[in-house]
């Protein structure tokens, strides 16, 4: 570690001094809707914490993240005492930016003794520099800085507490780990995504033993009490008052449509793309269109997403889409139950529900990207597979934090990460053992090219040529490209997946 | 020490004792954590990766200093530094240029030499096609809004990225050739400039274009030490014409040029291009050809920038009262000693001696004048008398130190110059010494300018970026030199001890002295400088190895010479 320069601390230094400098910054909806929690969880009895709605941004998050919000206000009140107020609506004064954008510095906290755990537990001098190089570019990830320091949110906190437990259970400290996800359910439920994933590891390889039927009885009470008392501190409260129909439907709103608002560059982006296509050339086929739902899915609007002339997705289909690929990473995993195969299975589990899921942000690449990482370094066939994904996922974000101002900063700052760490990933990831399985390479290079000219189209030049005009092209076309990236991206890893 | 044949020497210098100034040599390398962020680009493979990297890396933390208040943000009635600039994108691009320094001048008046006007008319064409009513005549008067003030940010950052960045590109290449300094050293001096926290809060925070006058300035030095001398000199008119504190560095480059062209003595002299000079008594050898070539190029350079005003002079005025009205613009000696506080000569001592209540205002002008003269005539001594490329940022920063201690009209950001000059050396390889000294020096410039930034709202900005550099270059290890340390250490716990009471201590002493915080950062200030004044004098002398001389009692000249041609 001594050898290692620039080391993990000296970037965490500089990475702190821009995110400080980001406090000005814009910063999104969530601000305000993290600011009403605060105020929430301060002012009012938890009774009522997932009754208030005052604010549009009602209390959506399981119950740990609420306590999260209560602690922080506690702190809160030496700064501002405005901002814990629930009539306040959109109040910001600069102690209230100041605390916030702190309090999610120093949460990140988390992400960073995770991802030194995760360097520690490397044996050989070789794969510490590995796992060196990995921690880094996560800790110095764009997608963090867009969404955490300039969007706002708290996924550092989130995926550290991730991490944690994925490092667990690559030292086989599998109750651990298990505790450790549970609580992270507990904080944010779209983990609920890479839970079937857990699942099966943690049967196949803690409740049962070498034999399928030899079941460790020990560990099968160890762990199922102790999940079962962690969701019992989270939600025994609140089912003891019976508000847990309540918090249920604040926690799955069903009513939201299939594409959110910026169309997440998912497979249904692209069904999307295809079907504004199509309209243009269906009366050549004879195809009938609907045109009751021609300007739906371009207003970017959140709300029921219909299409001209593909046929509509129900959510049924949505669910047995993502169920029918997380199966077959389901068995993979329970024939085959290695560590490293179970970070495979957590990431595919998290890439199936952003490319098929209903209604997925486009902040969810979050969920395959950082458990990909982690192994994006066992041979160059892997290596292959997630660049387009740390190229796709991160220009996905863009539309996110879409203000003038903040172009440079997230252009440069992603264009100098893709820069640095792949020629750092190039310097040390192994040869592969096997042959390449997926023509990624060339893909990848024509990709990576299309990306450049197209950044400059959607962020600039469209607005030169048709000013507010056509706002949707834009986002439609970084939603399809990006889109592709990841598709292949997913492609690729599965074919590993399944034949490593 | 003796000269050595020519083909035996070639790691010679490297074993002199002096000047060793390299870390490359150490394994692992990790002197400071700067020094660290170069380090993976040693290897060949990722050296081509280190001037992009780093490039990025500086624009992206210029770029978030942008988010932070400009100069007169929502202050009306006048705003600040930031409306004067669109002012001029405003006038400049509706009136005629008969007109640029005469159109009411109450509103924030030109009052920047025409380089400034053009580069303004050029920022308010292109703005205007963006958007036609950020600079309507008259109507956008304190005009502030979103978009404007992206665009005004943007070409700040981009005429950063034109003119100064390319220029410290390449004067760190020229200057690391001089000074024999190997390639990793140099792409630290490089890192070193662009993480200087001054200029970056001074152009993107409180908005000026302070960088492209430097830019200017400084590849004028790269083309000097690159024996480019006509480009040299156009380009620093080109400076001088772009902002006239460029004249802080003008005697120097003055005596730089004059001291190639004249040589004394018979032997030893700089023989380059001295085959057709004048030789007066065997003694002074006056290089005539190339000081009348540069004496033509400044002239037309000057000529040529300034033509457009005596051309187009308007019905209404004749042409030489355009060119007075443009030089009492820019130099306004109807001013007084000093307008706002600063850590100079005049402003610290006026505590105790009250100036401009004892003296007329053409006396004051005299004094100063006589004590500017004073001041900086040791380093255009040393440069006329030795110019070697390497004594050149040296003498041009002892100079910038001198006017900006003693002359007339100076700002708290006139410390921008002497100061970035200063930095400068760091391309020619660091020790400790020198790390710690330039990396004070910055902190109290940044110190200095702290009433301003204050002012502004920048708290942040100033915090964030004297904290990084601070830790950049390790600054909690100090010069070797006991009295050095001392200094050093004495200033820090006053800057501390200054910003904590002004953060805590309110009412009382404060209502009564209500400017207490900065009288205590100008008397600290001007301390400190003094001090970098004398530094710069030091090290100066010591290059120029007259401290050698003095000791030893032999010529050191020669066996530098010597040296320096291998080097080079």
């Amino acid at each position: 570690m001594d050898s290692e320069h620039p080391t993990f601390n000296q970037c965490l230094v500089l990475a702190t001094a821009l995110k400080l400098l980001l406090i000005p910054a814009y910063r999104s909806t969530d601000f305000e809707v993290h600011r009403n929690w605060l105020a929430i969880t301060h002012s009012l009895h938890p009774s009522k914490w997932y009754l208030e709605d005052t604010s549009e941004w009602t209390l959506d998050y399981p119950p740990f993240f609420a306590v999260f919000e209560w602690v922080l206000s506690q702190f809160a009140q030496f700064f501002d005492t405005g901002m814990l107020q629930v009539k306040n609506l959109n109040y910001g004064s600069m102690e209230t930016i100041y605390f916030q954008r702190l309090s999610v510095i120093v949460s990140e906290l988390v992400l960073i003794l995770s991802l030194r755990r995760f360097i520690n537990i490397q044996a050989s001098p070789q794969s510490k520099k590995v796992a060196n190089i990995i921690s880094l570019s996560l800790l110095l990830s764009p997608a963090f800085l867009i969404i955490d320091h300039i969007h706002f949110q708290y996924n550092g906190m989130m995926f550290g507490i991730l991490i944690f437990s994925l490092t667990d259970a690559l030292t086989d400290n599998l109750l651990r780990s298990g505790i450790l996800f549970a609580i992270l359910l507990c904080f944010k439920h779209i983990y609920l995504y890479i839970a079937p994933a857990y699942f099966a590891y943690l049967l196949r390889k803690y409740c049962l033993g070498e034999n399928l039927f030899d079941i460790q009885i020990v560990n099968c009470i160890k762990l199922g009490s102790a999940i079962v008392s962690i969701f019992g501190v989270a939600f025994g409260y609140f089912a003891a008052i019976g508000q847990i129909p309540q918090l249920l439907s604040r926690l799955f709103p069903f009513s939201r449509g299939l594409c959110h608002a910026y169309w997440a560059p998912n497979a249904w982006a692209l069904y999307a793309f295809l079907d504004r296509v199509l309209i243009h050339i269906a009366p050549r086929l004879n195809l009938s269109v609907d045109s009751a739902s021609l300007g739906s899915a371009t207003r970017g609007l959140v709300g029921d997403t219909s299409f001209a002339v593909l046929p509509n997705i129900p959510p049924r289909v949505t669910f047995l889409l993502t169920l029918a690929v997380q199966i077959v990473c389901l068995v993979k995993i329970f024939l085959q139950p290695n560590p490293s195969k179970f970070i495979g299975s957590v990431t595919l589990c998290g890439f199936a529900s952003f490319m098929f899921g209903w209604h997925v942000h486009e902040k969810a690449i979050l969920l395959p990207l950082v458990p990909f990482s982690l192994l994006a370094l066992q041979d160059r066939r892997y290596l292959g597979a997630f660049r387009p994904l740390a190229v796709a996922g991160h220009i996905s974000l863009f539309p996110l934090v879409f203000k003038a101002a903040e172009f440079p900063i997230k252009t440069a700052y992603t264009i100098l990460w893709i820069m640095v760490f792949f020629m750092a990933f190039d310097t040390v990831v192994p040869v592969a053992k096997s042959q390449r399985v997926f023509l990624l390479d060339r893909f990848e290079i024509v990709y990576m090219t299309v990306g450049v000219p197209l950044i400059l189209y959607t962020e600039i030049f469209h607005f030169a040529i048709f000013g507010s005009r056509l706002e949707f092209l834009p986002l439609m076309f970084t939603s399809a490209y990006c889109a592709l990236g990841i598709l292949g991206s997913f492609l690729g890893f599965f074919v590993l997946y399944l034949t490593g | 020490m003796a000269p050595q044949p020519s083909g035996a020497g070639s790691n010679k210098p490297r074993k002199r004792k002096r000047h060793v100034r390299s870390y490359s040599l150490q394994l692992p390398s990790k002197p400071f954590p700067l020094a660290s962020f170069i380090h993976p680009f040693r290897s060949s493979s990722m050296q081509r990766l280190v001037l992009p990297t780093v490039l990025t890396t500086a624009f992206i933390f210029r770029w978030a200093v942008t988010y932070g208040p400009y100069s007169g943000e929502h202050t009306p009635p006048m705003f600040g530094d930031f409306e004067a600039q669109r002012h001029w994108m405003e006038i400049t691009i509706h009136l005629p240029i008969s007109r640029w320094y005469w159109y009411d001048l109450q509103w924030w008046g030109l009052d920047y030499p025409p380089l400034t006007a053009y580069h303004s008319w050029l920022c308010g064409i292109i703005g205007s096609i963006v958007d036609k009513s950020w600079f309507a005549l008259d109507d956008s008067r304190g005009y502030e809004s979103y978009n404007q003030r992206v665009f005004m940010r943007a070409t700040v950052a981009v005429s950063d990225y034109l003119i100064y960045i390319p220029s410290i590109v390449i004067f760190t290449k020229w200057y690391s050739r001089t000074t024999g300094t190997d390639k990793y050293d140099r792409y630290i001096g490089l890192a070193i400039l662009l993480a200087s926290p001054g200029l970056i809060i001074i152009d993107y925070g409180h908005f000026q274009f302070n960088s492209v006058m430097l830019g200017l300035a400084i590849l004028s030095f790269a083309s000097f030490l690159a024996d480019r001398l006509l480009w040299g000199s156009l380009l620093f008119v080109m400076a001088l014409c772009f902002k006239q504190m460029g004249l802080y560095y003008a005697p120097a480059v003055f005596a730089y040029l004059l001291g190639l062209c004249v040589s004394f003595g018979s032997g030893g002299g700089d023989e380059e291009g001295m085959n057709g000079g004048l030789n007066i008594a065997g003694l002074v050898k006056i290089d005539v050809q190339t000081l009348v070539l540069l004496g033509i190029t400044v002239i037309s350079t000057f000529g040529i920038i300034v033509a457009p005003f005596v051309v187009f002079h308007g019905a209404e005025r004749g042409a030489l009262e355009q060119l007075g009205q443009m030089v009492h613009r820019v130099f306004p000696f109807a001013r007084g000693l000093w307008e706002d506080k600063v850590a100079n000569f005049w402003c610290a001592t006026n505590i105790v001696f009250k100036y401009r209540e004892k003296l007329s205002t053409a006396s004051l002008q005299k004094i100063s004048l006589a004590m500017t003269i004073l001041a900086i005539l040791p380093f255009c001594l040393l440069l006329f008398l030795r110019p070697k490329k390497r004594l050149l940022p040296w003498g041009v920063a002892g100079c910038a130190w001198g006017f900006f201690l003693f002359s007339f009209q100076v700002h708290e950001k006139s410390v921008l110059l002497p100061m970035v000059a200063m930095t400068l050396v760091v391309a020619g390889g660091v020790d400790r010494d020198l790390l710690s000294w330039i990396g004070w020096a910055n902190n109290v410039a940044m110190f200095s300018m702290w009433p301003l930034l204050r002012r502004e709202g920048l708290g942040l900005q100033y915090t964030v970026l004297t904290a990084l550099w601070s830790w950049l270059l390790s600054l909690h290890e100090l010069p070797s030199s006991i009295f050095a340390k001392a200094l050093h250490v004495g200033f820090y716990a006053g800057a501390i001890a200054l910003h904590g009471a002004e953060l805590s201590i309110k009412g009382g002493v404060v209502d009564r002295f209500p400017d207490i915080w900065v009288v205590g950062n100008v008397i600290l200030c001007f301390g400190a400088f003094v001090a970098m004044y004398l530094w710069c004098l030091y090290r100066m002398a010591d290059e120029a190895g007259l401290l050698d001389e003095m000791m030893l009692q032999q010529p050191a000249g020669e066996v530098e010479k010597e040296r320096l041609k291998k080097v080079e």
